[in-house]
Formats: structure tokens, C-alpha cells, sequence
């Protein structure tokens, strides 16, 4: 019979495990996250479900796995196919599976990313011979800026660098998304910068948009055109595809290092960053990894 | 003191037959275990090889491999459970871990732990039987003339762990009889001692191997050539070229052959049916528990028949109280 000395170290075993979250299951529920699954950079959906029983305990890969037929490689870290479309490798072209979270490209592997509830989850399947780090998308708005991003709220600053009218467009698109803005924003916000590139781009985190999509992951380029700048649309394989002209507005977002994401708003002329502000919306964004707009046409990038 | 693995011939079939025929149908059990991954199927090999060991008179060797192998079978499940954390089935969360991250225990894993563990116990109860039946200097015989370097070091692996095993115990018997007033004796002192020993023990059975001659080029019988070197080399190492066949050869040779072509035949029909991840799924279809059937039955290849037995139907028998059957 073990004594009251016994009793005692077992009772406070279990409650230090408790209290550094251990506990038998798998854990309370948690808010349902959002489980988008899509090809081709966003343009083929393959499956869109709100999972509702996800618990304290669940990641991303288990999320998927309950809703997809998927099979794994390297220890079950990794996702070798989702509902038979398999990642392949040929000299051509290069196809995997990549998931984002809250519109931001996680560091750890499906297996080794906890939710939190809330989320949206976002897997597309895509040729990343062009650029195989995109490190963040807008296809999920209005999320990081409501739910933060690696399990952590993060507060939102917009910065007007210029942009006129178009700054208060994004402020009350934020608002009427629910998210607040701070006048002071700290330094681990997510930024979104609001003007016209020829001020934008003095950002380094925006400035990468110029180096091209292996450095910042946006299917887009600025080219200077006398004192203004036009944009055009980069295809998948990087190539200029689409000639937008400097009244075309872009909405993407980037990342560099570690920093937080930064969003742009923005285009070669005011009128194009009021008409980029005007994208700042569910049904604009939706599942895309930026996107231009020229007059009224929409454009997903990268150009297909 | 006699280690349970140590061969002891006895008048059984499995010890009567060929060590060819023996390693056919041992080694078609272990084929089978690493082909699937079934747990219905790893089952029907391990009541094979239970079975096996059994009616071999091997339950001594059987019993002791068990107890390992279900002992290394539950650190497979605790190792497995706690390095992977993939399956949707979470049973118990423990929190952050140093080195293996966020630790869930799902119940696939300790399913695929459980398969895992059940092929180890499954290939040890397997190799005790075979080390319990098959006699080492036979084994050696056979493979002389294909590979007698290897012959040599396999038989000598086979004879000496166990001779190790046996001072173990002597050495641990010895540290207990010392009282319970004495010091206690540390794993790695009697570690030490027991490295010493089979060092000592490896450097005696070389010389005498040297002595003996085995390190001489011309040691193959097939040099023999004259008519004195030929019956020497016969004396030496038994018939050349010829082999003692067993009248239960046949038996073990047809199971052996029987159970893996039955394992191919299966796994190709999809007789292997198992998956661990994301959720577990057992396959238990025709084709699965058929195959888990033969190979389960598999194990009564070594049963041996019993004589026959003449009544002696005299008058007088039957009347008195002799015993009323006479063996023929």
C-alpha cells in the first residue's frame, strides 16, 4: 500500500500535468475552423467544409484527415495526396500540396500545427517550380487580421503612404470585418500598407514584390513607366503574362523573414489603390493568392 | 544452469527432421510475419509458432521467448505511442515533451504499436523454437560445404549466447547467495564479468578451433581425394555429398512451401488488408481469415503421430486384470 507520502507525489504528479495542459482524451471543444481544399493556385475547389468537432488536441493534419482521403510520407509530417491527387516531381514541373493558415504559409509541419479554433484552413496543390515559398495569401480574408496567425491574435495597423481616400476605404473594410484597428499600432502587427507603389514599394517587406515571386511569392511586377508605374500579371511559371497598365490596383500580402505578414494595397495611381481598397472583401478575395484589378476587371494571380 | 533456447534433441519430429527441412518451415512462418502487417494473420503465426514449439517439446524455450517478446512488445507500444502523435483518435494528451514535441497517445498508434510489438514477439517466439529444435552441429554440417566461415561463426553464435545467458544467471544466483547482509551487486559490474568471461571463453574456443585445424586452407571435403583423406574427411564431417534424410522432411518441406505460397497468393489478393493512419482498419475478409487459417494450422506440422496400438484380444487377457493393451 503506498503511503500518504506516495498519495501526495502522485496528487501533485497529476496536477502538474494538468496544469502544462495534459489530460486524458482529446480535450474540450474548440470553435469550428474553416477547411478549404483547392488546385491550381486556388482556381479548382475541391472541397470546402466547416469542420465543427474539432477539440483542443486537433492540427491541421487531423483536421483534414477526418475530412479528405489523404495519405502522408516522411513519418505522416507530410501530405503526399488528398483525395487521390498525388504531389508529383518531373523536370517540367514541380506539384505539392501547401497549406496555409489564416492566409499566412506555416514554418512546421500539417502534423505539428495545433489549432485553436476558429481558423481557416486553406491546402492547394500547385506548381511551385516558379516560387516554392509563398509566404502569405489573401485568399483567406478577413483572417490573419481577426484570428492572428501560429495560434496567436495579433493586432493590425494600417499605414497611409499616400493613399488618399483609399486609407479610410480599408480602415471601415476592416471595421465592417470586425477587426480593430489601433491608432498606434505595436511593431508585431500585421501591416497594411495603403499608396501607390511608387511609395509602397520603399517598404522592405513590399519592396520584394520587384525581386519577383521566388522572393516575395506575388505573381505580380511593377514596372516604372515614365514617373508612374504599371503593373502586370505574372503567370505561374513567372513570365509576364497580362499587361495591366499603371491604372491597375493589386491586393497581395507577403512576408519577410519572420516578420509579420504585410498586406498591399495598392496600384500606379491613386485611383488604382482606391479600386485595390475596393477588393477588401470575402467575394474578391476568396481563395486567391492576390489579386489585381484593372477598371472592373478582376484578376486572380498568378495569370492562368 | 541450462538456458531454455539451448537445443536438446529429443525423439520429436521437428528435432528428427533435416535442419533444411526445419529452416523451411520455421523460416516460412518469419516470412510470413514480415509480409503482413494484418494483425489476424500475425496472430495465426504466432499461434503457429506457439503451437510448433509445443508439440516440439520446446515449451520451456517457447515460454521464456513469449515472455521477451511480449515484454519488448509493450515497450514497442509505450515508444510508438509516445513518438507518434498521428491518428484522429486522441486518448490522452501529455503536453509538451523535450525532444518528441507535443506528445498526444492516439489509439492508432498504439494500434500500429501493438502490430509492430506482435511481429517482434511473433519472430522471437519463432527463432527460440528454432534455436530449442534445430540441433546447431547439423545446421553447421549442412551449410559447410555452401559457407563454412559463416557455418562456423553462426553455429558458434548460436551455442555461445546461450552459454552466455546460463553465466548470467550463474553470476546473479552467486551475488544472491551472498546474503542478504551483502552489498547489491550492479548491472554493470555483472556486465563487466560477463564480458570478461565470454572474452576468456572466445580467446579458449579459438585456440582449440586452431588446434583442431580449422584455420588450414584444405579443410574442404571435396579435396579429399585420396581414398584415406576421403574417409578421414567422412569421419570428420559425415557423408560426403550425402545427406540423413528424415522421414518428416517431406512434412516440413510441403508446410513451408504450402504457408508462403499462401502468403503470396494472399497479399496478392489483398489478404493484407490492414491501415493504421489516419484511422485503424482491420481487413477481415475471406481472403484474410483464410490465410490466417492455414497458417495458424501450420503449426500442427510437428504433431507426431501416435504408434499404433494392437489390442490383444485373447480370452484370457480380457478376463484377468492384465493391462488390456500390449504395445505391438
Amino acid at each position: 500500500m503506498p503511503g500518504p507520502r506516495a498519495a501526495v507525489a502522485i496528487a501533485l504528479l497529476f496536477s502538474a500535468l494538468a496544469a502544462v495542459g495534459c489530460g486524458l482524451g482529446p480535450g474540450n471543444e474548440v470553435e469550428g475552423v474553416d477547411l478549404t481544399v483547392t488546385r491550381d493556385y486556388g482556381t479548382v475547389p475541391m472541397l470546402h467544409h466547416q469542420v465543427g468537432d474539432v477539440t483542443e488536441s486537433d492540427t491541421v493534419m487531423r483536421a483534414l484527415e477526418r475530412n479528405a482521403d489523404v495519405s502522408t510520407r516522411y513519418g505522416g509530417g507530410f501530405v503526399q495526396s488528398i483525395d487521390g491527387l498525388e504531389a508529383e516531381e518531373s523536370v517540367d514541373r514541380s506539384l505539392d500540396w501547401f497549406f496555409y493558415v489564416n492566409g499566412v504559409e506555416s514554418t512546421v509541419g500539417a502534423a505539428d500545427y495545433p489549432l485553436h479554433g476558429g481558423e481557416s484552413i486553406w491546402w492547394d496543390y500547385r506548381d511551385w517550380s516558379a516560387a516554392m515559398r509563398m509566404p502569405a495569401v489573401v485568399g483567406a480574408w478577413p483572417q490573419p487580421f481577426l484570428g492572428g496567425y501560429e495560434g496567436k491574435a495579433r493586432p493590425v495597423g494600417v499605414e497611409c503612404m499616400g493613399g488618399g481616400a483609399a486609407c479610410g476605404e480599408v480602415d471601415a473594410r476592416l471595421e465592417d470585418a470586425g477587426v480593430a484597428v489601433p491608432s498606434r499600432p505595436p511593431d508585431d502587427s500585421i501591416r497594411v500598407l495603403v499608396g501607390p507603389w511608387s511609395r509602397v514599394r520603399t517598404d522592405p517587406a513590399a519592396g520584394q514584390i520587384e525581386r519577383g515571386p521566388q522572393a516575395s511569392g506575388v505573381f505580380a511586377d511593377f514596372r516604372p513607366d515614365g514617373a508612374a508605374y504599371r503593373l502586370v500579371g505574372l503567370n505561374e511559371s513567372g513570365e509576364d503574362t497580362v499587361e495591366l497598365g499603371p491604372g491597375a490596383g493589386l491586393v497581395a500580402a507577403t512576408r519577410r523573414f519572420e516578420d509579420p505578414p504585410v498586406w498591399v494595397v495598392t496600384g500606379g495611381t491613386e485611383a488604382a489603390v482606391r479600386a485595390a481598397a475596393q477588393l477588401l472583401d470575402a467575394s474578391s478575395l476568396r481563395d486567391h493568392y492576390a489579386v489585381a484589378v484593372d477598371g472592373k476587371q478582376e484578376t486572380a494571380l498568378p495569370v492562368r | 544452469m541450462r538456458s531454455p533456447f539451448a537445443y536438446t534433441p529429443r525423439p520429436k519430429p521437428l528435432q528428427l527432421a533435416s535442419p533444411a527441412a526445419a529452416v523451411t518451415y520455421l523460416g516460412a512462418l518469419v516470412a510470413v510475419a514480415f509480409l503482413y502487417s494484418n494483425p489476424f494473420v500475425l496472430l495465426a503465426v504466432g499461434i503457429a509458432v506457439v503451437l510448433a514449439g509445443r508439440l516440439a517439446g520446446a515449451w520451456m524455450a517457447v515460454r521464456a521467448a513469449l515472455w521477451m517478446g511480449l515484454t519488448l512488445a509493450l515497450l514497442i507500444v509505450v515508444v510508438n505511442a509516445l513518438v507518434v502523435s498521428r491518428g484522429t483518435t486522441v486518448w490522452a494528451r501529455l503536453g509538451e515533451w523535450p525532444v518528441f514535441g507535443q506528445v498526444d497517445v492516439t489509439a492508432e498508434a498504439l494500434a500500429a504499436g501493438a502490430v509492430l510489438g506482435l511481429r517482434a514477439a511473433v519472430v522471437m517466439v519463432a527463432f527460440a523454437v528454432y534455436s530449442a529444435c534445430v540441433d546447431p552441429d547439423r545446421v553447421l554440417r549442412a551449410l559447410r560445404p555452401l559457407a563454412g566461415r559463416s557455418a562456423l561463426t553462426a553455429t558458434l553464435v548460436s551455442r555461445l549466447v546461450p552459454v552466455a545467458a546460463a553465466d548470467a544467471a550463474r553470476l546473479r544466483d552467486a551475488a544472491r547467495l551472498r546474503g542478504p547482509g551483502a552489498a547489491p551487486v550492479g548491472k554493470a559490474p555483472l556486465a563487466r564479468r560477463l564480458l570478461a568471461g565470454s572474452l576468456d571463453r572466445a580467446v579458449d574456443v579459438a585456440a582449440t578451433l586452431e588446434l583442431r585445424g580449422y584455420s588450414l586452407q584444405s579443410t574442404h571435403p571435396a579435396v579429399a581425394v585420396t581414398r584415406f583423406g576421403a574417409m578421414r574427411a567422412k569421419k570428420r564431417y559425415g557423408p560426403v555429398g550425402g545427406r540423413r534424410r528424415s522421414r518428416y522432411d517431406r512434412r516440413f518441406y510441403a508446410t513451408g512451401v504450402l504457408v508462403l505460397a499462401v502468403a503470396i497468393a494472399g497479399k496478392a489478393l489483398g489478404a493484407n488488408s490492414f491501415s493504421e493512419y489516419p484511422t485503424t482498419e482491420i481487413g477481415s475478409g475471406a481472403a484474410t481469415l483464410a490465410v490466417a487459417a492455414i497458417v495458424a494450422f501450420s503449426g500442427l506440422a510437428p504433431l507426431r503421430r501416435s504408434p499404433r496400438r494392437t489390442i490383444a484380444r485373447t480370452p484370457r487377457a480380457a478376463s484377468t486384470s492384465t493391462p488390456a493393451g500390449v504395445r505391438s
